[in-house]
């Protein structure tokens, strides 16, 4: 059950990726969800490690592939993923992508706040959610 | 310029640690904390972050390897020291896995340098130092060796303005590392199991500039962290000898709150004086401790008992329970098997203080001796002499009972060597007289004092002891082999049935 912490989260997880995709757009789905991925793994890579992130992300995103099947990758790890993710959400309906956009990085929120507790994964993630401190897509590289 | 310079100590916010250091962490200098898997050495360093982290003193923690990060950080906030609004805030977490998989340390020293002169921190910890050791066999060719990396990392260490801490596992004691040599403190960790207790003690083999306290101190970890209780001194804190027993004493007597034992005495016991009650089971030896608390509440003086006993009697319950509801008695009750006289004495200190408590009863030496983990007992006379000598010089007046075997071929007051100890016994036993089993007393020894050398009848009744005659007509009464006095005739007192 979701607790208010996590709920709140999971409202600035949709409302960043809606202002960061914009007009709905697949394709602009998939390029938010890598320059987003990119400054979850800022935030997080100098506390938890390299090895970390990428158990955590391989997870979250196994997870969501038991709702959206068509987002499993074949190979690869960690941001090794992320190429193949993208390139899967590009494919989708503007809707169906951000959906799945939405559950990965809600998963994988979740999955940080079981392990080390809400109140720290708020403090390490909330500049990625905290709109202002955002890039635009269309300063993102894939 | 004349003027020395003068090194802050910094209070590490870990109870009794600061003692131990000789007066808390001297700032900008080097420590390494030591000691195997599991021994707290993260535990401890995290402690001190978050007590010493502020936005003004702001901390870096760097990782490397060994306890995987996300591990680290979901357990140290299971302690309540670990407060999530200091990070991001004033603690800055820094994984230097990558860096150090490598085994190029050039680069790890190239990334603390540059996190470090990034963000100027007050506060730099490195956890662990065997991570790095064990990467360094898979370092290239031409890059920098552990031993100049470790050197070279101590140096900056030495020169940021910052304290730092180099956090390890175990380092051989016969082959100490070059770096033992740059650092200013070292922090030894360790646990012992023996039996079913588990010890866990720590030593400051070095700190640079302060006396630290010599040897291994006991510490244990709790949901508040890690809480290290200071052997004993019998000096104090400026390294002069303690006041001698006695200086703090009153010519003052104390009431026993038993009638006719201040006569034994010789007028009460001597303020101050710690007496040992010596006796076999069930001789009575806990309710004279009990009517010697309840006297002092009733004239106004509290008291403190550590109570031992696994079975506590009925009636001490009761009156202690009283008391202790009523706040008039301090209570430590333990049954716990792992235990360091020290960890008590700091208890009782502190107890007595809060109470301003005059007398302390300690229940018993023998159930003490059983509460303290085996690793201590080999010391337990030594530091019941400690404890004494901190007592005493608390100048409380203090009453300890012994359980004693009943032999009739020997006469010993303590199974602890400890009757020299104290400066007051009263030893009790039974005796076998008229085909009855009766209890006997008598003052053996009052410091300095003149007192009672007879020995009394007693009975313990629900109003508490009641001291009958001297058992004039008998001798051989502690062989177990009495026999009639016939000549001796006894005038003008009440015999006990």
């Amino acid at each position: 059950m979701a607790t208010a912490e996590s709920k709140l989260f999971r409202e600035s997880i949709r409302t960043a990726l809606a202002q960061r995709v914009g007009i709905p757009d697949s394709d602009a789905t998939a390029k938010a969800t890598a320059a987003t991925w990119r400054l979850v793994a800022a935030q997080l890579l100098p506390v938890i490690g390299a090895r970390g992130l990428e158990v955590l992300f391989d997870r979250a995103h196994r997870m969501t592939c038991a709702t959206f099947p068509w987002l499993a990758v074949g190979s690869g790890s960690g941001a090794g993923l992320l190429p193949g993710v993208a390139e899967r959400l590009a494919c989708q309906r503007p809707a169906e992508a951000a959906e799945a956009s939405y559950t990965l990085f809600v998963t994988f929120t979740e999955l940080l706040m079981n392990l080390i507790g809400e109140s720290l994964t708020a403090r390490l993630l909330t500049p990625v959610w905290a709109g202002p401190s955002m890039p635009s897509v269309k300063e993102s590289v894939l | 310029m004349s003027d020395k310079v003068t090194i802050r100590r910094l209070a590490t916010g870990v109870p009794g640690l600061d003692a131990i250091l000789g007066g808390g962490l001297p700032e900008f200098s080097f420590n390494l904390i030591v000691g195997p898997p599991g021994s707290g050495k993260t535990t401890l360093a995290h402690q001190i972050m978050f007590a010493l982290a502020s936005k003004e003193r702001s901390a870096l923690f760097f990782t490397v390897l060994g306890e995987p990060p996300l591990k680290m950080l979901r357990y140290q906030q299971q302690f309540s020291f670990f407060d999530p609004q200091k990070i991001t805030e004033s603690i800055r977490f820094v994984n230097l896995s990558d860096e150090v998989s490598t085994g190029n340390f050039d680069e790890v020293l190239a990334r603390i340098i540059k996190e470090v002169e990034a963000s100027s921190p007050g506060l730099v910890f490195v956890d662990s130092f065997r991570s790095v050791m064990l990467e360094a066999r898979n370092q290239p060719q031409g890059t920098l060796s552990l031993q100049q990396f470790i050197q070279q990392l101590g140096i900056h260490l030495s020169g940021w303005q910052a304290t730092t801490f180099l956090v390890g596992e175990y380092l051989a004691n016969n082959d100490p590392h070059p770096v033992f040599t740059v650092a200013d403190g070292l922090l030894s960790l360790d646990q012992s199991v023996h039996r079913n207790s588990m010890v866990r003690q720590m030593q400051v083999l070095k700190m640079r500039g302060q006396a630290t306290r010599p040897g291994m101190q006991t510490f244990r970890i709790s949901s508040a962290g890690i809480e290290v209780f200071p052997t004993a001194l019998v000096r104090d804190d400026n390294g002069a000898v303690h006041e001698p027993a006695g200086s703090r004493r009153t010519k003052a007597r104390v009431a026993m709150g038993v009638p006719g034992l201040d006569e034994m005495l010789g007028g009460g016991l001597p303020s101050g004086y710690s007496m040992l009650v010596a006796g076999p089971s069930g001789s009575g030896k806990t309710i004279l401790a009990t009517a010697f608390l309840a006297e002092g509440v009733r004239r106004g003086e509290p008291g403190v008992i550590v109570a031992f006993e696994q079975t506590p009697s009925q009636s001490r319950t009761r009156t202690i329970d009283d008391m202790v509801r009523a706040g008039q008695v301090g209570l430590i009750n333990t049954r716990s098997l792992d235990l360091s006289i020290d960890e008590i004495v700091q208890h009782l200190v502190a107890q007595i203080h809060r109470m301003n408590a005059k007398r302390v009863v300690i229940d018993s030496l023998s159930g003490f001796e059983l509460a303290v983990a085996p690793t201590f007992r080999e010391d337990f006379r030594e530091s019941l002499f400690r404890m004494v000598a901190v007592l005493s010089g608390l100048g409380v007046t203090v009453v300890m009972t012994s359980e004693l075997e009943d032999r009739y071929t020997d006469l010993r007051f303590s199974p602890y060597g400890s009757a020299f100890l104290t400066d007051a016994i009263i030893v009790e036993r039974y005796i076998e007289l008229d085909s009855r089993f009766k209890r006997v007393m008598a003052v053996v020894k009052v410091r300095g004092s003149a007192h009672s050398n007879e020995l009394r009848e007693f009975e313990i009744t629900d109003k508490g002891i009641i001291i009958g005659d001297p058992v004039g007509d008998y001798e051989g009464l502690l062989s177990g082999r009495a026999t009639l006095v016939p000549q001796v005739k006894v005038v003008g007192r009440a015999k006990l049935r």
